[in-house]
């Protein structure tokens, strides 16, 4: 394809592109066509560009130059300017000397590509882990020292954070109980009434919401509202170097920042478990007296009848273990945040997901390890 | 001097958020040109530059771009005019999540339907005029300072812009590389015919590049000449900038100088 500006011609063994027109970037894919074809041509041993009746050159038909000059080279050819101008000259100074700047860089093979991302993968997974156990136990050392009165936290931290981790939180972990009380209240009646067996519901409800249910779906409410904003406050906070500006002022970031958050979120867990669980109890006893007829103060003493304390420390020891578990993963992906916005949003995504994850993974060996108590 | 000659005019305009902070402002700058706009911390000189670029309205008056009036276009109009210029922003503005070699080829891939082995080419030979060859697959992140500043100015003249904003490019920098930041800009000027203004209360860069600069203190255009002509302005507060002379109101002959 030859651009309408420019014409090619042959002189013995060297093909010659009379360049007209201003050579920018309106007409760079044209001109890299013309030139690119002269220069594979077989017969070609040398490409002349005759810059003497070309207009003004930009940063694109510098580019189109030097890619043909390296292609050329490539073929063992040879690139000769010819009447240039001074703008012409200026302008391809621009193209940097020397041919290490101007290399483009070797792209490794799809494979190995691959292989090497899954070896940083690996490598990035065990300094987090590293670093995830290097926090837990500095937190524990500065918690220690917080509760034996050897350390101090901010003035009106705690407060401050089980105000907005906790009672802020109320309203949501109530509502949802509630609903799911209901829910599982309807389906159990339906299903325990075709047997005659309506009365269990209150036992069904009992059970499950102290055991599984509350403290599940509390420790994944907290993980959406608190774990990700502590991901978010702490990723922040290290983007805009406020954490380097603690450590260089003597304050240590651990003790000033994550244990407040810590205690916090290991009151707040269990607090809210425990709301959530008298008001999921509540809407399954609404949905007993509505559809079974059966009296409130039936359905109260069922629940108590069924549900021992060793349910109650199941579900609210699991809390306690769930709120760890957001806690520091919020705070370890928020404080591994770094040099951009985009990472605030990773450290937050991921605090999520992690959380989610072990949560679920924990909860499941609460389980087994609790039926296998039972029956030992 | 004819209307072509003439890249930016802002006529008796007035900048600012709820009230002004610069009013009255008749600027012109020719094509081909390095412009200052000079003035202390807080004297209004960035809110004049953001409502130049289209990104802050004018409370009063009008700003004339190559030609066109900034505010008298609107979409892809304006799109079409933002496009002939560059800005380079103080704090870099690279996109966190790119590579340098994508940030600076992002107004080529977005705004153009050249090869891409004409903009991977145009990238290289941009970044090594800016001393980051090699350093194409880095993030922002993994830079420092000067290097992610000549890595904005990469980006901010990859179309070969007419007209060029750098609002404080060598701010914070030691002095060798603010003077290869100034290097850099002479020689797009040079090669490119790229006109420049640019915001900056760096003495040496002013001497080192600007043909011209203008002087804004204490709400309006105080000075405007060449760098000599400021240098020797009896005005207080245009003595004062030039001579490092603590205090407003400072006169030649009065307050004592920290530093020449």
């Amino acid at each position: 394809m030859e651009s309408p500006a420019t014409t090619v011609e042959r002189d013995g063994r060297s093909t010659v592109v009379r360049l007209r027109g201003d050579l920018v970037i309106r007409g760079a894919s044209e001109l890299y066509a013309t030139l690119r074809a002269a220069a594979r041509r077989r017969d070609t041993a040398r490409l002349v560009l005759d810059f003497a009746e070309a207009g003004r050159i930009d940063s694109s038909g510098v580019a189109v130059v030097g890619l043909i000059r390296r292609q050329l080279a490539h073929g063992g050819k040879q690139l000769t300017l010819a009447g240039l101008g001074e703008q012409h000259r200026a302008a391809l100074a621009l193209a940097p000397e020397g041919s290490s700047a101007s290399e483009p860089v070797q792209v490794p093979g799809p494979l190995v590509a691959m292989m090497a991302r899954f070896g940083e993968h690996v490598i990035e997974l065990g300094k987090s882990l590293a670093a995830f156990g290097a926090l837990a136990a500095d937190v524990a050392r500065q918690a220690a020292a917080v509760v034996l009165r050897r350390g101090r936290m901010p003035a009106g931290a705690l407060r401050y954070h089980i105000e907005a981790m906790g009672v802020d939180a109320i309203f949501i972990v109530g509502l949802l109980s509630f609903l799911t009380g209901m829910t599982m209240a309807f389906q159990g009646a339906v299903q325990l009434q075709r047997f005659g067996a309506g009365v269990f519901v209150a036992d069904m409800v009992g059970v499950s919401m102290v055991r599984e249910l509350v403290p599940l779906m509390t420790a994944v409410i907290v993980t959406g509202r608190t774990g990700a904003a502590i991901a978010a406050e702490l990723g922040t906070m290290r983007v805009r170097s406020e954490i380097d500006a603690l450590a260089t002022m003597g304050i240590r970031p651990v003790r000033f920042l994550i244990v407040p958050r810590l205690l916090a979120i290991t009151m707040i867990g269990p607090a809210l478990t425990l709301i959530g669980i008298f008001i999921g109890i509540l809407g399954g006893m609404v949905v007993a007296a509505a559809t079974l007829d059966m009296p409130p103060v039936t359905f109260w003493s069922r629940v108590a009848e069924r549900v021992t304390l060793f349910d109650f420390v199941h579900g609210v020891g699991k809390s306690v273990v769930f709120a760890w578990i957001i806690g520091l993963s919020g705070s370890h992906l928020g404080m591994r945040a770094s040099g951009d916005a985009g990472s605030v949003g990773t450290a937050t995504t991921r605090t999520v997901v992690t959380s989610v994850f072990l949560i679920i993974v924990v909860d499941a060996v609460f389980a087994t390890l609790s039926t296998f108590g039972r029956s030992g | 001097m004819t209307a072509d000659d003439v890249v930016l005019s802002c006529r008796d305009l007035a900048v600012g958020y709820d009230r002004p902070v610069l009013a009255h402002i008749d600027l012109e700058v020719r094509r081909g040109e390095i412009c200052a706009l000079l003035g202390g911390s807080g004297s209004g000189k960035s809110t004049l530059l953001r409502t130049i670029i289209g990104l802050q309205p004018p409370l009063a008056g009008e700003v004339f771009v190559l030609g066109e009036s900034m505010y008298g276009l609107a979409g892809d109009e304006r799109g079409r005019l933002l496009r002939r210029t560059g800005t380079a922003f103080q704090q870099d503005a690279l996109f966190g999540s790119m590579t340098i070699a994508d940030n600076v080829a992002l107004p080529l891939r977005e705004l153009t339907r050249l090869p891409e082995p004409v903009i991977g080419e145009m990238v290289r030979m941009r970044l090594a005029r800016v001393g980051l060859a090699g350093l194409e697959h880095r993030r922002p992140a993994q830079l420092s300072g000067g290097q992610r500043k000549r890595a904005a100015l990469a980006r901010a003249s990859i179309l070969d812009p007419e007209l060029m904003f750098c609002d404080e490019p060598s701010a914070g920098l030691d002095p060798v590389v603010a003077a290869g930041i100034d290097a850099t800009l002479l020689e797009f000027r040079a090669a490119l015919g790229i006109t420049l203004v640019v915001v900056t209360h760096e003495l040496a860069s002013i001497r080192a590049i600007a043909d011209r600069a203008v002087m804004f203190a204490d709400g309006e255009l105080r000075a405007s000449g060449t760098i000599d002509e400021l240098s020797r302005s009896r005005d207080p507060d245009v003595y004062g900038f030039f001579h490092r002379v603590a205090d407003q109101g400072a006169t030649p002959n009065g307050r004592r100088a920290l530093a020449t």
